[in-house]
């Protein structure tokens, strides 16, 4: 091996090369950066954007508009006139396992829930993970009251009654959701009742 | 140096079953266990690191007389690093949904021990058409690894494979193959297997001689 | 006092619901290859935990001051350059490699300065440094305060140096935990008639599977525990 004496060449032609490489793998990803960085940022503004539609019937993707209410982020829901018809308010807390972050859609005077979606969630696969079921757990969040606390109910509730369904094996992961909405709900109904008493 | 090593052609297939990564070398064991609770991610995962490991092992090998060893190292780990990123990059805007189930396994790929032993062993010393093999030859091999594991366990979890249903719908999902512990039970239960396939052999071809 | 239980639940979880070992996955190079005696292991163990809290504090620093969209250090930079541009740069694309590069650098210099001035420290866990370069459980750690730093989607819930400091800190002791509890059961094991093939690796792995098993029992425990603080 020794005696195979590479000829490698001297610290300054190393050095020269160190010089070119970085210049190269510099380039290359400032290549990537500007050639995908739009549709990386496209995708991140739809994974929440893209659901208004499900959480306010009639809402704009396009259209609506990310805003702070008295220190709570939340996106104004328009329609495609322009029309406000409610809000998109992004809720996150402690589930069973990991956060939940949730997307819950209101109506214009926060007194009726539209919708509810999961953003993310790490709960057990096969029970807790049925939270983020369409059209099962989710559903009965739709029509719900918000002005007062959504509670979980073993067994069928009545309907817009403010009881949601517990999933079966998996009643602290429904309880979490619950309790998160709530949360949420209620703050931004106390800042929504703050700026409208100012203007 | 006289004995140039095994051809091009022999690396190849030595990286896939005979020197597998997985089973034979244990290496690159966190995304081995981490991503395959689902053969669509294990894919997803094997094809980023074979992109990696392929560009890093060409860059090492056309530079390879061209730097000392401790500059060397620096080198790996700058190229290793760079491509890494632009694979996240890619799976990040091409398959936004994918990137979020890999999460943190795509920037690990950057510490990944096959990476960083087949350019220390192989391309820092091979020419490029024979560091290309290795790297071709050691991915599938990866790719195998990754695959038979995650297909165990997603059957096994979910009774589905790639989302097909391949189990009858009676099947009660063994939800703890999907979770982490099922992840180490299973390549436990193939690396016995492997080992015990391999010995079995070798005994019969004993016998046979 | 609702920000210490924070960093409370961030230690919890990190050292025992979502062990870096038996949750994420990471550091299982040493936790197979360097968990034959207790004593190894336990070096082991602390040598990765003080790595990761030097790596974790530089990375924060880095990603908080100087790759975070917005960053303060980047946009005085260029506001040098383009004085009242109105550009905010976003150099996350270069996280990677500078993390990596933290982490080569601070085993250089804990190794260094362990050589320099505890020599005896230095003796009983010098040899793991090297290979703690290539853990993942360090650049792990970076990565999650990455998520945490630039990749929140509220710019008002980013971590600070407290909160990354105790996910770093806690994971590495969780990581220590791990790795020491599967280095007493292998000395057990060695007194075991194990079949064949499973010897080594198979063993251990299947070991890990059960302990993964019991650290799941501590899912929901942050749940309450916060219920109880607070």
């Amino acid at each position: 091996m020794e005696k195979e004496a590479r000829k490698a060449p001297g610290l300054l032609g190393q050095a020269w090369l160190i010089l070119l490489l970085a210049a190269f793998f510099g380039s290359s990803l400032a290549g990537v950066e500007i050639a995908l960085k739009p549709r990386i940022e496209r995708n991140k503004r739809n994974e929440t954007f893209g659901q208004i539609p499900f959480l306010v019937p009639g809402g704009s993707s396009q259209k609506s508009v990310e805003t702070r209410m008295g220190g709570i982020r939340v996106i104004r829901v328009l329609s495609d006139k322009g029309d406000h018809l409610g809000w998109v308010l992004p809720a996150s807390g402690q589930g069973f396992a990991d956060r939940i972050e949730l997307l819950v859609g209101l109506d214009r005077k926060a007194e009726r829930i539209t919708g509810l979606y999961v953003l993310d969630q790490k709960e057990t696969p096969g029970l807790g993970s049925h939270i983020q079921d369409k059209d099962g757990f989710l559903r009965g969040f739709e029509g719900q009251p918000a002005d007062k606390s959504l509670r979980v109910v073993k067994g069928r509730p009545a309907p817009h009654s403010g009881g949601i369904r517990a999933i079966t094996g998996a009643t602290i992961s429904s309880l979490s959701v619950c309790n998160i909405v709530n949360r949420a709900v209620r703050d931004f109904r106390k800042a929504l009742a703050g700026s409208e008493g100012k203007d | 140096m006289v004995d140039s090593g095994p051809t091009a052609l022999e690396r190849f297939i030595n990286g896939i079953l005979p020197e597998n990564p997985t089973y034979r070398q244990l290496l690159g064991m966190c995304p081995t266990l981490a991503v395959t609770n689902g053969l669509k991610p294990a894919l997803t995962m094997a094809g980023a690191t074979a992109f990696v490991l392929i560009c890093a092992n060409f860059i090492t090998s056309l530079i390879r007389n061209a730097l000392k060893p401790h500059l060397r190292i620096l080198v790996f780990t700058l190229t290793i690093a760079t491509f890494v990123t632009i694979a996240d990059r890619f799976l990040q805007a091409f398959m936004p949904a994918m990137s979020k189930v890999l999460g943190p396994y795509v920037p690990l790929i950057i510490v990944n021990c096959i990476i960083i032993a087949r350019c220390e062993v192989c391309a820092s010393k091979q020419p490029v058409g024979t560091a290309l093999a290795d790297a071709l030859g050691c991915s599938l091999g990866f790719a195998l690894g990754l695959a038979s594991i995650a297909s165990v366990r997603e059957i096994l979890g979910t009774g589905c494979l790639l989302g097909a249903r391949v189990l009858p719908e009676a099947w009660p999902n063994w939800g703890i193959m999907v979770l982490p512990p099922g992840a180490f039970l299973t390549l436990g239960l193939l690396l016995g297997l492997v080992e015990w396939a391999g010995a079995a052999r070798k005994k019969a071809g004993g016998n046979q001689g | 006092m609702n920000h210490l239980v924070d960093l409370l639940l961030i230690a919890v979880g990190a050292a025992f619901i979502n062990n870096f070992v038996l949750h994420y996955f990471v550091g299982i190079c040493p936790f197979i290859g360097v968990s034959r005696r207790v004593d190894q292991a336990f070096g082991m163990g602390l040598a990765v935990t003080f790595v990761v809290t030097i790596a974790s504090f530089l990375a924060w620093f880095f990603t908080w001051f100087v790759t975070r969209p917005g960053a303060p250090v980047t946009a005085w930079v260029w506001g040098l350059f383009a004085p009242g541009s109105r550009t905010v740069l976003d150099l996350s694309i270069l996280n990677y490699l500078i993390y990596i590069f933290v982490i080569a650098s601070s085993v250089q210099f804990v190794e260094m300065y362990l050589k320099r001035f505890f020599p005896a420290l230095f003796k009983a866990f010098g040899v793991y440094l090297p290979l703690i370069t290539t853990n993942c459980a360090i650049l792990f750690a970076c990565l999650e305060i990455m998520k945490h730093v630039s990749g929140v989607r509220d710019p008002a819930a980013a971590w600070g140096l407290d909160q990354a400091l105790a996910l770093a800190v806690f994971g590495g002791l969780g990581f220590a935990l791990a790795i020491t509890m599967m280095a007493g059961i292998r000395e057990e094991l060695d007194l075991c008639d194990i079949p064949e093939p499973l010897k080594g690796a198979g063993i251990t792995l299947l070991t890990a599977g059960i302990m993964a098993m019991a650290f799941m029992g501590f899912t929901g425990v942050d749940r309450g525990l916060a219920a109880f603080l607070r």
